[in-house]
């Protein structure tokens, strides 16, 4: 059994008066990856964002509750959200590379943080995240040409290097690959199940495969409420709550 | 004469849309046929095929009938005899005897006939203009009812008229800049046949006054342009000076931390300042800023002319703030969230992503946006009259009076002036360089924006 990286009680989130989230209290353990499935509209997404403090962004949204990081408690207004952002990677549904070159891509979050002195420290960090994103080899002969010529599994990838680069502990998921086709996919589930030897991985998805395939746990959402969580062998074998069982068998969703 | 012609055209076209539509329906009832389209289609099949010929005689009467009758009666008259006549002359004078019989009065006999001649003509030609108008409606129609059978595709038809009709609007700014190229050009020529190319383009003195007689004493005239190009290049550059920081971050403002409060109030009032006309921040500047510039320049020890360029460069600077903050807030408005997102979640903060992210981003637009302003403030009149003098003064210093390329048009082409002075040509020559310029730039804007696409998108 792992360590608890990040633990949430009761965290609830209203947009405006709708409230989108019920009393989430969930435990995310050290070096594994966590899946959370559901229908759409479920609260996954929000939940997702709520660890790294995205949701800050909309303004009418609020969050309450407890989520603690290395049992530090982030949601609060004192939190320096900077630092906590760079401590947690994040992936987003469709690939969103920067309008630059691949290479100052990744070079983005390192040259920010301050993480390097020289030139050379800054080429071997992107050529490490680019190595262990496994694009190194597609793209190290084009390394100045624009991210956004690469195909869209190759700009996920590019994503992920790109939040590599910053070493953070924990990487966020928000669907990483519904915006891909099968190859791509696959590809991308290798790199994820090759990532959790050295982060903890969170990822939101639609696919039931997927999150059978390359997550250690799961969280079912419904509702705003997460249902019922476990390892994913027995979510996905013998679910408790029947809700569940109804999605992972396809009777709704 | 020209409003009764529209009624009938109207009237012409309404008729011809009704018999389409019944003729059709009664067709293909008899031939007990459906119709390849809609009958409506019909209807405007014919209904076209009656308004082209209509437009095509009416606009050609309006161009060609005065010149044709101006002929008819010109020709009784023998100008090789008598030379002293003008033709133009002779012919207004003739229109008014025709007109009003008080300038019949006292006036040759052989005017007065071809007065009445005139007045002839002009009812024939007024009654077979009407009647010409009614043959090519009723032939256009007679000749597009033929197709009126059921098995025509009348829709397709159409759909290509409409394809001609939005090419034809398309091509009338087209040819309409063709035309302002070609006339700027040809009385440019006029111009540069008095003064030599080398002279006005590289020449430092601008004088554009022609002695009236032989031997008149004061200099002769100069048409060296220099100076009008650096006063207008001077006076852009302070005006940019001001608007493009000032708009960028008005823009980074309202775009990225304004509150949606701050920002339906404030938009509005940029726009506002967009429409105020030119003229009023014209006496702006030299009511109030003009003053303050001078007392700042004698503070700097800087002896300041009560109009200056700096005064009217800042006061454009400050009318050029709305267009561009306006566009850039709109370009980075319009960039992705996604990208946002993606460096606020690498842990960037809102000035990292801003600078870093959003800006290149948005680079394309805000370039745009830029030199829209430039043209703004080359092509700005009115604050330059009245806030930085017209003295073409070659200078580099926004303290002094300077003048610019519109400013001098404006000069060349009012009072009383004839048109094959070379101070009046003067203007088109100045009108082409222009012209040109703001082509440049406008081909070079293209240029830049396009790189950009290509690499970022």
């Amino acid at each position: 059994m792992n360590n608890v990286k990040v633990s949430t009680k009761n965290v609830n989130v209203h947009y405006g008066t709708k409230q989108a989230l019920h009393r989430v209290t969930l435990d995310i353990n050290e070096k594994e990856v966590t899946a959370l499935i559901g229908p759409s509209g479920c609260g996954k997404s929000t939940f997702l964002r709520c660890i790294n403090r995205m949701n800050d962004l909309i303004d009418i949204c609020k969050v309450d509750g407890s989520i603690t990081v290395d049992n530090e408690e982030i949601i609060s207004d004192e939190v320096d959200v900077v630092s906590l952002r760079s401590k947690i990677g994040m992936v987003f549904q469709k690939p969103n590379p920067f309008p630059k070159s691949i290479f100052d891509n990744v070079a983005y979050g390192p040259t920010i943080h301050g993480i390097v002195e020289t030139k050379t420290d800054l080429e071997e960090i992107v050529h490490s995240s680019l190595k262990r994103a496994g694009l190194l080899k597609e793209v190290k002969d084009r390394l100045h040409e624009p991210g956004t010529s690469l195909s869209g599994g190759q700009q996920q990838r590019l994503c992920i290097a790109r939040a590599i680069a910053v070493n953070p502990d924990i990487i966020l998921m928000d669907e990483p690959c519904s915006a891909l086709d099968p190859i791509a996919t696959a590809t991308i589930e290798e790199l994820i199940d090759e990532l959790k030897n050295k982060y903890t991985i969170v990822i939101v998805t639609h696919s039931m495969q997927q999150a059978a395939r390359v997550s250690q746990r799961t969280g079912f959402f419904h509702l705003g409420e997460l249902v019922e969580t476990g390892e994913t062998q027995k979510i996905f074998t013998n679910p408790e709550n029947e809700k569940t069982q109804g999605y992972i068998t396809g009777r709704f969703g | 004469m020209f409003y009764w012609s529209l009624i009938i055209i109207l009237l012409g076209i309404y008729s011809a849309y009704i018999f389409g539509k019944s003729r059709i329906t009664s067709h293909s009832r008899q031939l007990e046929i459906k119709t390849a389209s809609l009958p409506t289609y019909y209807a405007q099949y014919i209904m076209v095929w009656c308004l082209l010929p209509a437009l095509i005689v009416y606009f050609g009467w309006i161009i060609f009938e005065d010149q044709i009758i101006q002929n008819l009666v010109l020709a009784n008259f023998d100008f090789d005899l008598n030379p002293a006549l003008n033709a133009s002359l002779l012919i207004s004078e003739i229109k008014n005897v025709a007109l009003s019989d008080s300038f019949a009065e006292g006036k040759a006999t052989e005017i007065l006939n071809a007065a009445e001649h005139y007045a002839s003509i002009k009812y024939v030609s007024s009654i077979s203009f009407y009647l010409s108008i009614l043959i090519v409606m009723i032939l256009g129609v007679m000749f597009a009812s033929r197709k009126l059978q059921p098995s025509f595709p009348a829709q397709q038809s159409i759909e290509n008229y409409v394809k001609y009709f939005l090419f034809f609007c398309s091509s009338v700014a087209v040819l309409t800049t063709v035309g302002i190229v070609f006339s700027l050009l040809f009385e440019s020529l006029r111009f540069f046949s008095d003064v030599s190319v080398f002279e006005f383009l590289f020449g430092t003195k601008w004088y554009p006054y022609i002695p009236i007689r032989e031997g008149q004493s004061g200099s002769q005239g100069s048409f060296g342009a220099v100076p009008i190009f650096a006063g207008t290049f001077l006076i852009m550059i302070v005006a940019m000076c001001v608007a493009t920081p000032i708009g960028l971050f008005t823009a980074i403002y309202l775009a990225e931390y304004a509150s949606p409060r701050v920002r339906r109030i404030i938009k509005p009032l940029l726009e506002i300042l967009a429409g105020v006309p030119t003229i009023v921040y014209g006496f702006f500047a030299f009511v109030t800023v003009a003053p303050f510039v001078k007392t700042f320049g004698q503070s700097l020890g800087i002896d300041a002319s009560p109009t200056s360029a700096l005064a009217a460069g800042l006061v454009m600077g400050i009318m050029i703030i709305p267009f561009i903050s306006s566009l850039s807030d709109d370009v980075i408005n319009s960039v992705p969230q996604s990208l946002r997102e993606g460096s606020l979640g690498i842990g960037a903060n809102k000035a990292e992503t801003i600078k870093r992210v959003i800006l290149p981003a948005a680079l394309p637009g805000i370039v745009g946006a830029f030199l829209l302003g430039v043209s703004r403030a080359i092509g700005e009149t009115m604050i330059v009259v009245v806030a930085a003098g017209t003295a073409p003064n070659l200078t580099a210093n926004p303290f002094e009076n300077v003048t610019t390329v519109t400013v001098q048009i404006v000069i060349a082409l009012i009072g009383d002036q004839e048109f094959d002075d070379p101070r009046t040509l003067s203007a088109f020559a100045l009108g082409l360089v222009l012209f040109v310029i703001t082509l440049i730039l406008n081909i070079f804007a293209l240029r830049i924006v396009k790189k950009y696409r290509e690499r970022y998108e």
